[in-house]
């Protein structure tokens, strides 16, 4: 009896974190978003009892992100700000965890290091960093004029969606990077090198043997990255604030920071996480498939 | 619901949303019995309608079916208890909580105050006025006094959150304050609120980047829809009810608490032009982004341009280069804060003391010039001292507001009815999704 419960034991923390900061957490939003709003206070109601709930705001709100709704092109700017970023992300952060990976030798630890340093710094601080560096007098500015890239300073803070998807890629790249790192460090080099033995070069034994291996690092920085974009609404507001260049996050926030329909915002939120669950069902089938056939290999 | 100038990058997180669920259910419980206890004992003066009118319409009524008071009609709030009795000491000994959005109170004055009385002054600040009240009515703050503004107090007194004041105890109102704001059309008798201070909305830009005359501008509002040459650099307050009403306001539309909805989407099809205009910016850090130069042109409350000159504008630049603009009484919108004193105060006769304290003529100025740069509504302030005094520069004496500017016919954002709050918010939500 002991022995059949010592193993499973070992999970119960992190079960009772799953529980205690997810399960009832995500339970209480849709519990609100499927709630009503009390009318003196205007704050949300949840309705905990799934008989009970009010389906009316959540269909306001699909109506409202459906063809035609104007919460649509929000959430579409949203979609492709996320999917450029996440490219751009994977083209940056792709050679660093390599490099960092299978060719910084004794350096491999320092340079790891330095990746996360910027997660030490409070990701607002760090944008408000990045507003002074991109004013019309900041070294950004000075640095490409003075290199004659740009023959006059760039207004990077007047509303540009280019600013906020680089600003987007700047914040969140470290978490592409690491499990990107891991994942290309746990190859085993002896796949690499029965590839170059047989034949291969070393752009095609990176395309047919690297790449394919790193697939699940990919697609875990991918997603660890992209969840948070997708609800960000302070990087817009920090580094853009023109309504042009808003995301679906900041009509979230819209409706929590005040006013009487805190259940629109929750309904925003289950209907983003289930387009979220979507693309973390994806990652957890590659995983799945990975881990079978790993099995069977 | 309106926000405040005070109000930042204020936005909830994830962590407040999960905070603000989970304490619902006891506000809610709260607040009913309030309603209840608010409905039975309405007394309004002859000004206010209440229940129907003449056209045999239900007159509509805010949080807690409270009237709605507007600067041409006046109401009082009902007492849901009686106020202390005059003529007690005040409470010594342990801490005095003044809760307050961050950096509103000079602490220099709090702390003479604790001396004064004996007590230690604890500054707790809240995001938003919307949050604040929101984890008052959790219990998660039980602070002594709070800042209130009047649009949120129909919310605070249906929800019992706020006590009575008894005056007797705050002389300094009648003797210091200006008339229009002793009793005050939304608090008649001041009830639950003194004043705090006050401003206006209206326009400020760099006269050293803009090159028109907008306070010439037949409609200064239009300078928004003409700043093709300022792209990127302007920008609305980040606020519904300001941005809407600008446009409404622009329109020559002087209804600023409208439920109107052809009113409110022809504002918000107004707002979305400036989007190809301008590229049109939303923030409330113009009183930084002025003087500093990354913004030319902007939306922008009258107390923002004075600690813009008080305490941004960065060594070299001229005073001269500020201006601001507000429309003529009657025209311009006009907004007070107020302090309350907190159901959860366990020195309630202190927190009296403390009303009293802040409207002292001394402390009160002490508070605007030295820190704040926030105008209390003082009989002694004159934008024409002020400016004698150095305190603002001649060319921001507009943003000195007199009593003139309160009063019956003066424009104020004031509590909507639900649906109208709905059609605000909805139409806000619009021009803040950005268009395609």
């Amino acid at each position: 009896m002991y022995r059949r419960w010592l193993w499973p034991g070992f999970a119960l923390p992190g079960v009772v974190w799953l529980i205690v900061l997810f399960v009832v957490p995500f339970y209480t939003v849709v519990a609100v978003a499927l709630g009503t709003v009390d009318p003196i206070l205007f704050q949300p109601v949840p309705i905990w009892n799934p008989l009970e709930w009010n389906v009316g705001w959540l269909n306001e709100v699909i109506h409202r992100l459906g063809p035609g709704g104007n919460l649509t092109d929000v959430a579409l700017r949203t979609l492709q700000y996320v999917a450029i970023s996440l490219v751009l992300s994977l083209l940056i952060g792709y050679p660093v965890a390599y490099y960092i990976a299978r060719l910084a030798g004794r350096t491999k630890a320092l340079l790891l290091i330095l990746v996360i340093a910027p997660l030490w710094i409070n990701y607002l601080m760090r944008m408000l960093a990045w507003v002074n560096l991109l004013a019309p007098d900041g070294y950004v500015n000075r640095f490409l004029t003075y290199t004659h890239i740009l023959s006059e300073p760039r207004d990077w803070l007047g509303g540009r969606p280019s600013t906020v998807i680089l600003a987007l890629v700047y914040g969140y790249i470290p978490f592409l990077i690491l499990p990107l790192f891991a994942a290309l460090d746990r190859i085993d080099k002896s796949h690499l090198e029965a590839a170059r033995d047989l034949g291969a070069s070393r752009f095609s034994t990176f395309v047919h043997v690297t790449l394919p291996l790193s697939k699940v690092g990919i697609l875990g920085g991918a997603v660890l990255i992209a969840l948070p974009m997708f609800g960000d609404y302070y990087t817009p507001n920090i580094v853009s604030g023109a309504p042009q260049t808003s995301m679906i996050g900041n009509q979230i926030d819209l409706y929590f920071h005040g006013g009487p329909q805190p259940t629109i915002g929750a309904a925003i939120t289950i209907v983003l996480a289930a387009f979220l669950t979507l693309l973390m069902g994806y990652y957890l089938w590659t995983i799945h498939r990975a881990t079978r056939e790993a099995r069977t290999a | 619901m309106t926000h405040h100038p005070k109000e930042r990058y204020g936005g909830l997180n994830r962590r407040d949303f999960l905070l603000r669920s989970a304490v619902a259910a006891s506000a809610l419980s709260g607040a009913s019995g309030l309603l209840a206890a608010c409905s039975s004992s309405t007394t309004a003066e002859q000004e206010t309608t209440v229940g129907s009118t003449g056209a045999g319409e239900p007159e509509p009524l805010g949080p807690g079916g409270l009237p709605l008071a507007r600067p041409h009609k006046r109401v009082e709030l009902p007492l849901w208890e009686d106020p202390i009795e005059s003529g007690l000491e005040p409470e010594t000994g342990g801490t005095f909580t003044v809760y307050n959005y961050p950096d509103y109170f000079y602490k220099k004055l709090l702390t003479q105050f604790g001396k004064e009385y004996g007590v230690k002054v604890q500054y707790t600040p809240f995001d938003n006025i919307a949050s604040g009240i929101q984890r008052l009515a959790s219990g998660a703050v039980q602070p002594d006094v709070m800042e209130m503004t009047p649009d949120n107090l129909d919310l605070a007194v249906a929800g019992k959150l706020i006590k009575p004041i008894n005056i007797d105890y705050v002389p300094n109102l009648a003797k210091n304050i200006w008339p229009e704001l002793v009793s005050p059309f939304y608090d008649v008798d001041s009830h639950y609120t003194v004043p705090y201070t006050c401003y206006a909305t209206g326009i400020a830009w760099r006269n050293d980047k803009v090159s028109e005359d907008i306070a010439a501008m037949s409609q200064p509002w239009d300078i928004f829809w003409e700043a093709e040459a300022y792209a990127g650099k302007t920008a609305l307050l980040s606020e519904e009810r300001e941005t809407i009403g600008m446009a409404l306001l622009r329109k020559g539309e002087l209804d600023l608490n409208t439920e109107d909805p052809a009113l409110i989407d022809q504002a918000v099809a107004d707002l979305k032009e400036l989007y190809d205009i301008c590229n049109i910016k939303i923030g409330d850090i113009q009183y930084q982004a002025i003087p500093e130069g990354t913004a030319w042109l902007n939306q922008a409350w009258s107390g923002d341009m004075i600690a813009a000159y008080i305490y941004y504008l960065p060594k070299g630049t001229p005073a001269s280069v500020l201006s601001y603009w507000k429309a003529e009484k009657g025209n311009v919108p006009v907004q007070n804060d107020c302090f309350s004193i907190c159901s959860t105060t366990k020195k309630p006769v202190l927190a009296h003391h403390f009303l009293n304290f802040m409207l002292d003529n001394g402390v009160s100025y002490e508070n605007f010039v030295d820190f704040n740069g926030y105008q209390p509504p003082l009989n002694e302030i004159d934008p024409e001292t002020l400016v004698t005094d150095g305190v603002v520069p001649e060319n921001l004496a507009n943003c000195v507001l007199t009593n003139d500017d309160f009063g019956p016919d003066s424009l104020q954002y004031m509590t909507l009815t639900q649906n109208g709050q709905k059609l605000w918010q909805d139409g806000y939500s619009d021009f803040l999704a950005g268009g395609s």
